[in-house]
């Protein structure tokens, strides 16, 4: 019965894994929810300056600049960091305590962001030329003890609350010309 | 006998091998390129690359993937989205004439390509939802 419930959920993940969602091109309200948490609004700044002040604070953050399009307002950035963590580390133990074997937990990760700067649109369909739109997006790729790889998209609320309450200093700082 | 046979057989491995690989770089399949090009494409009735290329990028993040690079110049974005699968893609938007322009997207999902009209029937329909125009088909 163990074996069947097994083999079952084996195959479960293996469809799971493999299969593109129907619409995996349609953007959901889910989605748009997730759009108000990852942006922020920015007033009286312009497009170059709003840019300088994002590339300045995810330096801060320890972020390596990947790739950038000024033109388009897009950042794109990554770093590399531990992702141990001792809750992991003793469920793992417990767990190979209890089978025998070795359970592989969160080695290290490649943490990669995309940041771009929108203008915002008036009722006319013009660009404002000092109100931007900022949004960040985060995944992380986790290697565990055993090489093998997951990967996710990063949607804690308090992340983006963090990253722009840092963003709003930066900001600040790049208007002043500190 | 056995001797030759064995080099036969090898021989043809080697060769079976080469085959998939060079079709597996050309991406050979069954359908014509043009095939793939008309429902990997649209025609929008713009000018603006500029609101095109930028509502592609918003689009894009909206679906949750997060932006590789971007290009001006050549027109292009690429991202990837990572769920408990991985898809890329690349959005190339070039004139076509006329005050139009032509979007492509090419996508895979995890190591194959996604060859199903309908997903791309749907990106369009969400990138048209945000630069508030109609896509038409390509010529």
């Amino acid at each position: 019965m163990t074996k069947k419930f097994t083999i079952l959920v084996v195959t479960i993940l293996v469809i799971g894994c493999s299969t593109l969602p129907h619409h995996a091109f349609l953007v959901t309200p889910e989605m748009l929810a997730q759009r108000q948490l990852e942006t922020r609004r920015y007033d009286g700044i312009k497009e170059d300056d709003l840019l300088l002040a994002c590339a300045n604070l995810l330096q801060d953050l320890g972020f390596q600049l990947e790739s950038s399009e000024p033109r388009l307002g897009v950042l794109t950035v990554n770093k590399q960091r531990s992702a141990t963590n001792a809750s992991e580390i003793i469920a793992s133990v417990i767990l190979a305590m209890l089978t025998g074997k070795p359970t592989p937990y969160s080695k290290d990760q490649s943490i990669r962001a995309a940041l771009v700067v929108s203008p915002v649109y008036g009722s006319n369909g013009t660009a404002s030329s000092d109100s931007y739109y900022v949004r960040i997006t985060v995944q992380r790729l986790v290697r565990r003890t055993d090489n093998s790889v997951y990967v996710e998209t990063l949607r804690d609320p308090k992340l983006y609350e963090g990253f722009y309450e840092k963003l709003s200093k930066s900001v600040f700082i790049e208007a002043q010309k500190i | 006998m056995k001797r030759i046979l064995m080099i036969g057989l090898m021989a043809s491995v080697f060769q079976l091998g080469c085959t998939t690989t060079t079709g597996r770089v050309l991406d050979i399949g069954e359908e014509t390129q043009l095939q793939k090009r008309t429902y990997e494409s649209r025609i929008f009735d713009t000018a603006d690359k500029e609101k095109v290329l930028r509502a592609t990028i918003s689009t894009l993040q909206d679906l949750g993937f997060v932006i590789d690079r971007a290009d001006f110049v050549l027109g292009t974005v690429s991202g990837t989205k990572y769920e408990r699968y991985q898809i890329k893609v690349t959005v190339s938007v070039r004139p076509k004439g006329n005050g139009r322009l032509m979007v492509r997207a090419n996508a895979q999902f995890n190591v194959e390509p996604i060859a199903d009209p309908e997903q791309y029937q749907d990106f369009f329909s969400s990138l048209e939802k945000s630069l508030f125009l109609v896509a038409h088909e390509a010529d």
